[in-house]
């Protein structure tokens, strides 16, 4: 079968055409499913796109902003509301994956891609699935069931925003810069109360098949003063309980050995 | 950074009148590529362009019980499927086109595949996805068979048998011997006179040249029965006649436009995508593109061969090495390709750029279920000299010796008899040595410092040993030398062929060289035996006469 691609102007008629056929994809930005397509997957063999001007566009909404699925990168880097996410958007690809890549498709990037979500992990966004009544759903349980999604249509992502500057920070962990793939990523919110951190969440990319929390570094540090002693437990605890993946960027030995260095690096506020 | 020439050492081998070396010159290519004007073999667009797609093993070995194409021939899309039986001549090996070798290899296989990712049939259609679709259709039925990855596995007794066409899993050199020999002087006498005796295994594995543009080519239907091929081939003649042979089309209508190479590094000489695309624009009448993705890049396309070197070394406790014994293994993967003519070049090599007078190398060309090898830049020469040079380090340690100044002691100096008996010309590797140890701040010897490529070499260096052991291991029947390395058409089992007399193919005692004596008055090394007599004077205009090698054409002594 030739690839076809289905192009509809509402949001409705997208997602029925999505959740009707295991074979159709849904093409953001086309920097996954491009590729894909160019590679010669036969997983899928129908590319649905949407012409909604909603779906790129960013919204303040009550205490978070509510940021389009087709959103680019490149809008994000250049968002003023969003200004504490641009250092993340602008470690994604090249310039010209920037411009094209969008933060929905980021939701599904698998292997060492989709640093973005990682960071929306650690602030706590909620993912807005066309046709889903009231309240997104938690970025966690949208992780955790990723497949199973493959076949909705995420509308939008709303993120909270940091009640702090400086509370939330981010570092992509790769080989070549600016441009190379993660060996690994990682995303810390920590508000802190009275000198002391009040639900920490971190969370990490390319340390498991999707990004993750390290709990372990997040009981480590609630609670606690952000001093050298917590830090060097926090680093103690950066892989409890995972199991990071070998592939051809890093093993899992490495993964495993270097997390705790990059995480006490980015805790403790030291330039790389 | 500023560029330094040492010309002074070869001031009398030419004169400085070259006009490109030392400067800036911008590549002939360069402003195609920077403006994105260069033409690749893919740009070229056709009406009704078809594409093709290989049917590939998915295993190592394996015997072919029957391709059943009923169902993909169905598939939406599908102008055609070609398998072996549409090849008309289904067989080939690359260097048949020097008469180098016996055909071993199929376009598309029919009975037996022997690595993975083997073509076993092509399905012609509208659209790369469609092909995709329909390959996914096509059924084989395999038996698979016990695979064989590590050559010295390969020539054990019992082995699988990787390549029908050389049962022992071994190339046949020359008609006689299942390996390339190499023989000067005598290794063990050179053993028994050394103090030391050092050896080593050394293991390279295969590497893939990792073109940006993967291989490929597009046929096209040209008037007067013609068809045009654009490809990126790094061959074209090569190309040419290897379509021409497999396909039994007089080459004057294949009609070959070859040009911008998007990257080759010697993965391009294959010929693989040209006889299936021009197959297929015969079988169709349309256009027809074949060509690798990266996937099939990676996996298919062949790669630079693995090598596992023995060497031996016999050392005096000075640092001279008296004798150097090389067993070499080539991993020729399931077909030769071009790894029996790595091994002659590389076997050419021996010892390295020393003077030993004393030389051994058996090197074997040995087919297993790997992806087959091909050329690589400096294929067949690059694998032994880690080796080499991975040992010098080796017997320098042993001998507590520095590395450098070993290496300029055991150097060839200009004059120098090599292996394969030829004389030593333009050396300059104790230069290179001097130079390197300087820049380095390397604290070399005096003595060290003081040595020349152009002094104490020649003279007694430059004579054929007078013994040379020779054998007839690895002797083979039922393959005639006469024309290079044919297989006998047939050779009747019930009267086996006896042994040829044995003949020694070196000589056993002194030959006049056939090669002018080095013009430099030489002298004897400090390190060598009995003083070699004085050398014939030599004039001026000797030196300035021109001689032919067959290597490099007309060059000047």
């Amino acid at each position: 079968m030739p690839v076809r691609v289905e192009t509809y102007d509402r949001t409705e008629d997208a997602a029925r055409a999505l959740s009707s056929s295991r074979s159709a994809r849904f093409l953001g930005g086309g920097t996954l499913v491009m590729r894909a397509v160019n590679a010669g997957d036969q997983s899928f063999d129908t590319i649905v796109r949407l012409r909604d001007p909603s779906f790129s566009t960013i919204r303040s909404e009550g205490d978070g902003y509510t940021v389009g699925a087709g959103v680019t990168m490149a809008a994000v880097a250049q968002s003023r509301d969003l200004a504490f996410l641009a250092p993340v958007a602008r470690v994604v690809g090249g310039p010209a994956i920037r411009n094209m890549a969008t933060v929905g498709g980021n939701l599904f990037a698998t292997g060492n891609y989709g640093d973005f979500t990682v960071a929306l992990l650690a602030l706590g966004a909620t993912v807005n699935l066309a046709g889903s009544s009231g309240r997104g759903i938690p970025i966690d349980d949208f992780l955790r069931d990723r497949e199973r999604h493959a076949t909705s249509l995420v509308l939008s992502v709303t993120v909270p925003r940091p009640r702090e500057a400086g509370a939330f920070r981010f570092l992509k962990v790769s080989r070549v810069k600016p441009k190379g793939v993660s060996v690994m990523s990682i995303a810390t919110y920590l508000p802190q109360s009275g000198g002391r951190v009040q639900g920490a969440r971190v969370a990490y990319g390319s340390m498991a098949p999707h990004p993750v929390r390290a709990t372990g570094v997040e009981r480590a540090l609630d609670g606690q003063a952000l001093d050298a002693a917590a830090i060097d437990r926090a680093a103690a605890a950066a892989t409890q309980g995972l199991n990071p993946p070998t592939d051809a960027i890093a093993s899992g030995w490495y993964r495993t050995e270097v997390a705790g260095v990059h995480l006490k690096r980015l805790l403790a506020g030291e330039r790389r | 950074m500023t560029i330094e020439f040492r010309k002074e050492y070869f001031a009398d081998e030419r004169d400085d009148n070259l006009n490109e070396i030392g400067k800036p010159t911008q590549r002939q290519d360069a402003l195609g590529h920077v403006t994105g004007r260069s033409p690749f073999f893919d740009d070229h667009l056709f009406d009704g362009l078809l594409h093709i797609r290989c049917v590939r093993s998915p295993h190592h070995h394996a015997r072919i019980r029957r391709i059943d194409t009923s169902e993909a021939e169905r598939m939406p899309g599908v102008v055609r499927i070609i398998t072996g039986r549409d090849v008309p001549q289904n067989l080939n090996t690359l260097l048949s086109l020097l008469d180098f070798g016996i055909d071993d290899e199929p376009l598309l296989s029919e009975k037996k595949v022997s690595y993975k990712g083997e073509p076993v049939a092509a399905v012609v259609a509208e659209s790369e996805r469609a092909a995709r679709d329909a390959v996914a259709k096509v059924r084989v039925d395999w038996e698979e068979l016990p695979a064989v990855f590590d050559v010295e596995e390969a020539v054990k007794p019992g082995a699988p048998v990787v390549n029908d066409i050389y049962p022992g899993n071994l190339f046949i050199y020359h008609g006689k011997y299942d390996h390339q020999k190499l023989r000067f002087g005598d290794v063990e006498a050179g053993f028994r006179q050394a103090d030391q005796v050092i050896e080593g295994r050394y293991q390279m594995s295969p590497i893939e040249q990792a073109p940006t543009e993967t291989c490929g080519a597009i046929a096209a239907p040209e008037t007067n029965d013609r068809y045009v091929v654009y490809t990126s081939t790094q061959a074209l003649f090569f190309s040419l006649d290897t379509t021409s042979k497999l396909l039994k089309t007089p080459s004057n209508r294949l009609h070959f436009i070859g040009g911008t190479v998007g990257g080759g590094f010697g993965g391009k000489v294959d010929s693989l995508h040209e006889p299936l695309a021009v197959l297929g624009t015969m079988l169709t009448g349309r256009p027809c593109k074949y060509i690798f993705d990266r996937e099939e890049e990676m996996q298919v396309g062949a790669p630079r061969g693995a090598e596992r070197w023995y060497i031996r070394d016999g050392v005096m406790n000075d640092g001279r090495i008296v004798a150097r014994k090389f067993i070499g293994y080539f991993d020729s993967g399931a077909y030769t390709r071009l790894s029996s003519y790595a091994i002659i070049k590389g076997v050419g090599h021996l010892p390295g750029p020393y003077t030993i007078p004393n030389v051994y190398a058996d090197v074997y060309c040995v087919f297993t279920n790997r992806t087959p090898a091909t050329a690589m830049r400096g294929f067949g020469i690059t694998g032994v000299d880690f080796a080499i040079e991975a040992h010098m380090d080796k017997v320098a340690h042993a001998v507590n010796m520095d590395p450098i100044e070993l290496r300029i002691l055991n150097a060839y100096r200009d004059g120098d008899m090599k292996a394969h008996r030829r004389l030593a010309k333009n050396t300059a590797l104790i230069e290179c040595c001097q130079v390197a140890a300087e820049k380095a701040q390397w604290p070399i010897s005096q003595k060290a410092r003081q040595a020349s490529s152009l002094r104490e070499g020649g003279g007694e260096r430059a004579k054929i040993p007078n013994f040379t052991a020779i054998d007839q291991n690895g002797l083979v029947t039922g393959f005639t030398a006469g024309n290079y390395a044919r297989k006998a058409k047939r050779s009747e089992p019930a009267a086996p062929q006896s042994l040829p007399t044995q003949t020694p193919r070196h000589d056993s005692v002194p030959v006049a060289p056939r090669y002018e004596q080095p013009v430099r008055p030489q002298h004897q090394p400090a390190a060598s035996a009995p003083p070699p007599p004085a050398p014939p004077a030599q004039t001026a205009s000797d030196a300035r006469r021109t001689r032919f090698s067959s290597i490099s054409g007309l060059r000047r002594r």
